[in-house]
């Protein structure tokens, strides 16, 4: 990287981001983010497929997510240049098999399972390879999250749940990490969308099977038996293989109870979601993602009924009723709702817990002040080390304290306890 | 209980938390503890320094003293709080200021290069984790607390502690309008001499030293007002009283104080104070209209202020009465209760 000069100012930033108009979270959390960034330091967003970063940068951030059209190529400038991962989700299974299967590199994706997995692992990824077993991405992919490549890469990590960083310990990566929530959207003007239901529930992103459709839809005509009038709205487009409408036939709510859309436009969504009473955000397994729909719920004021795993198990009790995922999944989510559905004054207090968490926690300022805080410790943390630990050495040493005594490795604990140590 | 109260100390240097820490040691004493001040010096510069300095306090062990433990360490600003101590209690006088709201300000420290502006936020990540060792923290006013509380999520008890033992008294409204500071920038003295240039008609007495006073002086001399701004120095406890008593008001105008002891100095004398509305802390007592004057960091609006209560002997009398009333709550005996509970 090219050599900084005093008069360049401040820290300068070069982000590998995936971008409005690319259709994806990640684009709309760096859309999101990134005015408040440059308030704060100087940051150049790298073009789609680029690989360095411009002259004079002090630090690259990788924004790493499970979707290999989208982060493919940010994966190969990390291999180029390493400096901090943005990691959005943990599990980065289907990413690899993108940048590996996808691009004829079998090997690649072996050496990636051998890497995490060791031999059995290696054995798995030929059974994928020659189509034995269905692919590990679409069938277990929380067991293998072959995450070690980009964590190996990152000087830095930043997540937004202690979960991820939790797992990345796990996974060896020792390097610094920051836990920075992730930032509130602002609300939009506009009405609420009328849509019919007392109480009406909500579930807004993809309907499939890990964002625990079938569950929930269970859950609800149980509830509904005793409450024809709620209503449950289901936004979102159906994955592949996701027959919703037979589930819907099923479970006898063909004839009414359920509003369907499909894939709205951002307006439509937050009246969509501006109108239900209440959010439900299942997931499992978790990938370690955040959920940019339970955080617009928040910002508006809405109870969320979460699964308890991952990132929703780190929301406060005050905001979201937290689903156990197994056996008695269905009976838990029937209590929830009903919970939910017969006591407003508790839909009123969680949602005002939840307006104020994500005043306090989410809000956009303080978000991206962490980040500067953290890019700068990323930028000049090591030069900072080295000169705090070279004073210190050079202290003991004088008075004869050797790098190998008691002495020093009590200095050394004292260090490390202060966070000053490497 | 043996307790050690920690401060750090800049060598030849002597001020506000100097006095507090002090008085604080006689006053446990006076209650029948054992109580011991434990100084280390400190120096935050060049570089990383600031770093090492500070650790230097992580390296004590103030668990025990010649074979008798230490029951409680009361730490006051940065970096005295990086002790270790099972029970750390922080009567936060300020934190190191460079790397909060004087960063990138004339009084800040730390440039752009990405070295410097990662040895700021090890400061704060040092406070964040030392800070949050504490079994109670107190800050000295609500401008501390409200700062600790924005830059580390820390919440403190807001704790003031009462002005040093003087033979407070008013013998009434005299000429002059008085500064008691330590004389460096931040205290900004230079607004009274221009101010006392400003206004022909006005007397002036600073006292205190400093790294500023020849400056000071200088600017002094070099706007002709020598023989109505009087430069009295480090001055005698009684000697100080005596400036309290006969002055008609005092100047009080430091950028974003802390807590400020000045104030709570003059309302025990009767005397009104003419502050800054960018003074911070002293905007916690100083209430124009009130019990003093608030105004802008202008000469002019100073020499407006210090004019009107030259001139106003009654008000300045009754604003100084209200200021008092607020600073004889403040006493020795509520704040140890509180410190030691």
């Amino acid at each position: 990287m090219a050599l900084r000069r005093e008069e360049d100012g401040a820290v300068k930033v070069a982000l590998f981001t995936p971008m409005p108009p690319e259709r994806s979270g990640i684009a709309d959390y760096s859309a999101l983010l990134l005015p408040a960034l440059r308030e704060r330091c100087d940051v150049v967003v790298a073009k789609r497929g680029g690989k360095r970063a411009p002259r004079g940068t002090d630090l690259c951030v990788y924004h790493v997510g499970n979707n290999p059209d989208a982060h493919g190529w940010i994966v190969e400038a990390l291999r180029r240049t390493p400096g901090v991962v943005v990691l959005h989700d943990f599990v980065l299974h289907h990413l690899v098999a993108g940048l590996t299967i996808g691009r004829r590199d079998g090997h690649g994706y072996l050496d990636a399972m051998e890497r995490e997995g060791g031999v059995v692992g290696r054995l798995l990824g030929h059974a994928v390879l020659d189509k034995r077993i269905p692919p590990l991405w679409e069938n277990r992919p929380q067991d293998f999250h072959l995450a070690g490549e980009v964590l190996d890469l990152a000087t830095g990590l930043i997540v937004h749940s202690r979960y991820v960083r939790d797992r990345a310990r796990e996974a060896g990566y020792g390097g610094p990490a920051w836990v920075i929530p992730h930032p509130a959207f602002p609300v939009p003007g506009g009405p609420a969308a009328t849509v019919a239901g007392e109480p009406l529930f909500g579930t807004f992103g993809n309907v499939n099977a890990s964002k625990r459709v079938p569950q929930l839809l269970e859950a609800f005509s149980r509830v509904r038996r005793g409450r024809p009038r709620a209503g449950l709205l289901l936004v979102g487009a159906a994955s592949p293989g996701f027959d919703l409408d037979r589930r819907l036939q099923r479970l006898g709510l063909d004839g009414g109870g359920i509003e369907r859309e499909g894939f709205v436009d951002e307006s439509r969504l937050w009246a969509l979601m501006k109108a239900a009473d209440v959010h439900v955000n299942l997931r499992s397994p978790t990938m370690g993602e955040t959920s940019g729909t339970a955080i617009r719920a928040l910002s508006l004021g809405k109870p969320l009924v979460v699964s308890d795993v991952g990132w929703f198990a780190e929301l406060p009790d005050e905001v979201a009723l937290k689903v156990p995922v197994g056996e008695r999944e269905v009976e838990h989510l029937v209590v929830a709702l009903e919970l939910l559905a017969s006591r407003p004054d508790v839909r009123d207090a969680m949602g005002a817990a939840a307006a104020e968490l994500a005043r306090r926690e989410h809000d956009l300022d303080r978000v991206a002040e962490l980040y500067v805080a953290a890019l700068e410790q990323a930028a000049g943390g090591g030069a900072v080390a080295d000169a705090v630990l070279g004073d210190v050495a050079r202290a003991a040493a004088e008075v004869g304290i050797g790098a190998d005594t008691p002495e020093a490795a009590e200095i050394a604990r004292r260090l490390s306890e202060v966070e000053l140590g490497r | 209980m043996r307790i050690a109260v920690c401060r750090p100390q800049v060598p030849f240097a002597h001020g506000g938390a100097e006095i507090f820490t002090d008085t604080l040691v006689e006053q446990l004493r006076a209650r029948g503890h054992e109580a011991e001040i434990v100084s280390v010096p400190f120096k935050w510069y060049p570089g990383a320094r600031v770093l090492t300095q500070a650790f230097t306090w992580r390296l004590l062990d103030l668990t025990e003293a010649d074979g008798r433990p230490i029951d409680m360490v009361v730490a006051t600003k940065f970096p005295s709080y990086v002790v270790r101590h099972p029970e750390k209690r922080v009567w936060l006088v300020h934190q190191f200021r460079q790397a909060y709201e004087l960063d990138r300000s004339e009084l800040g420290q730390f440039g752009e290069a990405p070295e410097e502006r990662a040895l700021r936020r090890k400061v704060q990540e040092l406070d964040r984790v030392t800070l949050g060792e504490a079994t109670r923290l107190f800050a000295t006013s609500r401008n501390v607390a409200g700062r600790l509380e924005r830059s580390t999520g820390l919440v403190a008890e807001v704790l003031p502690h009462p002005a040093q033992a003087l033979a407070y008294r008013n013998d009434g409204h005299g000429d002059f309008v008085l500064s008691v500071n330590r004389l460096d920038r931040a205290k900004r003295v230079d607004l009274l001499v221009e101010a006392a240039a400003a206004d022909p008609s006005l007397r002036v007495v600073i006292a205190g030293d400093g790294p500023e006073r020849a400056r000071l002086e200088q600017l002094a001399h070099a706007r002709g007002v020598g023989g109505r701004v009087r430069f009295a120095g480090r001055v005698s406890v009684e000697e100080l009283a005596d400036l309290y008593a006969t002055c008609f008001a005092t100047f009080y105008a430091p950028v974003d104080e802390d807590f400020g002891l000045g104030p709570y100095e003059s309302f025990l004398s009767g005397k009104p104070v003419i502050t800054a509305t960018d003074a911070g802390g002293p905007l916690e007592v100083v209430r124009d209209g009130s019990t003093g004057a608030v105004v802008d960091p202008e000469p002019a609006a100073v020499a407006r202020a210090a004019a009107w209560l030259r001139d106003h002997p009654d008000e300045a009398a009754a604003y100084g009465r209200t200021g008092n009333a607020i600073a004889v709550e403040v006493t020795w005996e509520r704040a140890i209760a509180r410190l030691l509970a």
